[in-house]
């Protein structure tokens, strides 16, 4: 809660510093390309999309995106410093200035895009609340969790969903409500929780980390009792920023459509005046204020969605290929906007 | 009283600008100026960036409904709005205080006088009792409590729970786990009014036998007595009403619902709670068993050495003699202690329990603006401290030395 009074003060400080322009202020685009570093909120404890292993160092899913914007504005992958966040922490962050933009597994919801002063940009992972429950457990749906105590982070749209889904059905049942799974997994193996909600990305990737450190063997449910679309957000009221954030994050999926890799993206052989403009062999300006090869960038250093993917989701068990988040020529959800 | 001071300030020869009196007012008035213009300055800045960002800089917020469902809190409706929610933080956080409160004075008292025994070993212990937990930080010991003692710790889940019998009870009477403890607690039966009818008439009773005895003391100069008295009286009559009424309490035995995933009957107890308060209470009797030592050290040894003089017995010496003296130097910084201990129950939020800061923070995540969130918390404590400092005042001013 420190920290969050230091937040506090950096809303009147840090952003009333450069408050005064205004509206008319230059974009936090020319202020990242200035600093040369882009800072981006992430989480530190979730297997799979943000994690810091025993080096120090980030890795999982959204921290690679981070390293996409960063390829594409700076030109450099690693030119990215991660700030890590609770739930609770990340809008004040983002509406303190302490961070350009975040991507930490945040779910897009109408109260956060209109209340938070901030601005969803596109859903680079579509999820949905489910709940897990020791394999030794005789609960099969979550009618059977009646009085529960049920494990939960606080300050996320899961709390939520927990309270009206159970409410609205009728199932008595007591939350158990940490700021971060640091907290919350323990309760949860030491038997203080009878079932833990989250994301089913989350669960399945806390179910391989326990079942692999030799705990005990867990149970996801097959309710699915919520949509969770997660993705990138930034602040209100900057669409330069707002606009290369989105395609430096969309070209990972273009690439994966054209099937440029991280691999044969240098001398990728094409004829197709559309993936020319892409790669920037084109005499082409999107004037989107991204570099014109920001695409090669982001793929050559980075990967394209699916590496991207495959590399962080797949082996905590969430399989790319049938789920949403498939390409939509795979009867998919990954869909962008054509780039030219 | 003529100062040199004065003297110059009256001096019409000296120019005002290095006139003391004159001087002195415009460096105040400057001093307030500028902290009233930083503070108008980072209050508009924070008002300009909220609305730039279009989020609201009113409270309309703690009207709207609070979503989520509190810990541990079964009546509490998450469609109620946020002022409610504020409400059972405040509920909570002032149960934790009270009972660290409670649990920090008795031992800071027993511990704060054994260090000054003449029994080495209890010297010793004491000693190292306050070493050691007067040198740890608070959210250490919380954390131990939450984690070592609960989380990882000897209990049982709740489903398994242990259900101990009271010896001569045909029901449990106390339930452990790691998660709810159990205990029976006391409800209301039918003949409640009768009960509060003879606490009343006790009261009275009590008050009357103070007077007669005060009245009689003045008298005839026979011992007060007055406490000794009143308190017998007292007891006498609520006793007699309590006998008289007759089911005017039934005992509420706590058990483990059908489910056997929640307690049900009985005072419950979460691990959250019981961590906070058991933590804070031995953190701060470390600190007021020091306050204790040194005020009753700095009584002058002539009063010690005079009590034994006149024979009076160890016990009569602390009684009578001794702790009167201290309790006037002790006040002071113990309230300060008591006001830390409520503040330091926001560290509550490492252990899950639901006190006001966990709740606030946890709203703010959920959406709630934080600048208004957080005046709203900084009054709460606020109040909290202003009530807790005027009533010790008052008890402070009744036992400091009073010269006619």
């Amino acid at each position: 809660m420190k920290r969050l009074i230091v937040l506090l003060v950096g809303l009147t400080l840090v952003v009333g510093a450069c408050a005064d322009g205004g509206d008319n202020a230059s974009s936090l685009l020319d202020t990242v390309q200035a600093r040369g570093t882009v800072l981006c909120g992430v989480n530190d404890v979730l297997p799979g999309f943000g994690i810091v292993d025993d080096a120090g160092n980030f890795g999982g899913f959204d921290v690679d995106l981070c390293r996409v914007v960063a390829a594409a504005v700076l030109g450099n992958a690693n030119a990215v410093e991660f700030v890590p966040l609770t739930a609770g922490e990340r809008f004040t962050a983002l509406q303190s200035g302490e961070i350009d933009v975040l991507i930490r597994n945040t779910t897009w919801t109408a109260t956060r895009d209109g209340q938070e002063g901030s601005t969803f940009l596109l859903t680079t992972f579509y999820d949905g609340q489910g709940v897990m429950v020791p394999e030794a457990s005789d609960v099969t749906s979550i009618e059977d969790l009646a009085d529960a105590n049920i494990c939960v982070l606080s300050g996320t749209t899961t709390e939520l969903n927990l309270t009206s889904v159970f409410n609205s059905r009728g199932i008595p049942f007591n939350p158990v409500v940490y700021a971060d799974n640091t907290g919350l997994r323990p309760a949860y193996e030491e038997g203080q929780c009878d079932a833990w909600t989250s994301d089913v990305s989350q669960l399945t990737a806390y179910k391989a980390a326990i079942e692999d450190e030799g705990g005990a063997a867990q149970r996801i449910l097959s309710d699915v009792i919520s949509k969770e679309p997660l993705g990138p957000v930034v602040l209100d009221g900057d669409s330069g920023w707002a606009q290369a954030v989105e395609w430096a994050i969309m070209a990972t999926v273009q690439a994966w459509e054209f099937g440029i890799t991280s691999g044969n993206v240098t001398g990728f052989p094409t004829d197709d005046d559309n993936v020319r403009r892409f790669l920037g062999q084109l005499d082409f300006e999107a004037g989107l204020g991204l570099p014109s090869d920001f695409a090669v960038q982001v793929i050559s250093q980075v990967g394209n969605y699916e590496e991207i993917y495959n590399r962080h989701l797949v082996p905590i068990g969430l399989p790319l290929s049938g789920s949403p988040n498939d390409l939509w020529t795979n009867g998919g959800l990954m869909y962008v906007p054509p780039y030219r | 009283m003529t100062t040199s001071t004065d003297k110059r300030a009256a001096d019409p020869r000296i120019a005002w600008y290095r006139n003391v009196r004159i001087l002195r007012v415009v460096v105040q008035s400057v001093f307030v100026a500028a902290v009233f213009t930083l503070l108008f300055w980072l209050f508009n800045n924070l008002i300009n960036n909220l609305d730039r960002l279009r989020i609201g800089t009113d409270f309309g917020f703690l009207g709207r409904s609070t979503g989520f469902q509190i810990p541990y809190d079964e009546g509490f409706d998450p469609r109620s709005p946020v002022r409610d929610m504020v409400l059972v933080g405040v509920k909570n956080t002032l149960l934790a205080g009270f009972f660290g409160i409670l649990l920090a004075t008795v031992l800071g008292v027993i511990i704060g006088v054994s260090r000054l025994s003449t029994n080495w070993l209890v010297a010793k212990l004491a000693a190292i009792y306050v070493e050691t937990f007067r040198n740890i930080p608070p959210l250490i010991i919380i954390i131990f409590f939450g984690f070592a003692v609960f989380t990882y710790g000897p209990f049982p889940v709740l489903s398994n729970a242990a259900e101990i019998r009271f010896p001569g009870a045909d029901r449990t009477g106390l339930i452990l786990s790691n998660t709810v403890w159990g205990i029976p607690s006391f409800l209301a039966g039918p003949n409640i009014g009768v009960f509060w009818a003879s606490m009343a008439v006790a009261v009275v009773a009590a008050a009357v036998a103070f007077g007669w005895r005060t009245r009689l003391h003045e008298r005839t100069g026979a011992p007060e007595r007055r406490a000794r008295w009143s308190f017998g009286v007292f007891m006498v009559v609520a006793l007699a009403g309590l006998v008289l009424g007759g089911d005017a309490f039934s005992i509420s035995w706590p058990e483990l619902s059908e489910t056997r995933r929640r307690v049900v009957g009985g005072f419950r107890l979460n691990n959250g709670f019981i961590s906070v308060t058991v933590a804070l209470g031995l953190y701060t009797a470390s600190h007021i068993a020091e306050i204790i030592r040194g005020s009753i050290l700095a009584v002058p040894k002539g009063q010690s050495e005079a009590a034994n003089a006149i024979a009076l017995t160890g016990f009569q010496r602390y009684r009578y003699v001794l702790l009167p003296q201290a309790m006037r130097i002790a006040v002071p910084p113990i309230i300060s202690q008591y006001l830390n201990l409520v503040k330091n129950t926001s560290l509550g939020v490492a252990v899950a329990y639901a006190e006001i800061t966990n709740l606030t923070l946890t709203s703010i995540g959920n959406g709630r603006p934080a600048p208004q969130s957080i005046l709203v918390l900084m009054g709460v404590y606020l109040m909290f401290s202003l009530t807790i400092s005027f009533l010790l005042n008052i008890y402070n001013r009744r036992i400091q030395l009073v010269e006619h």
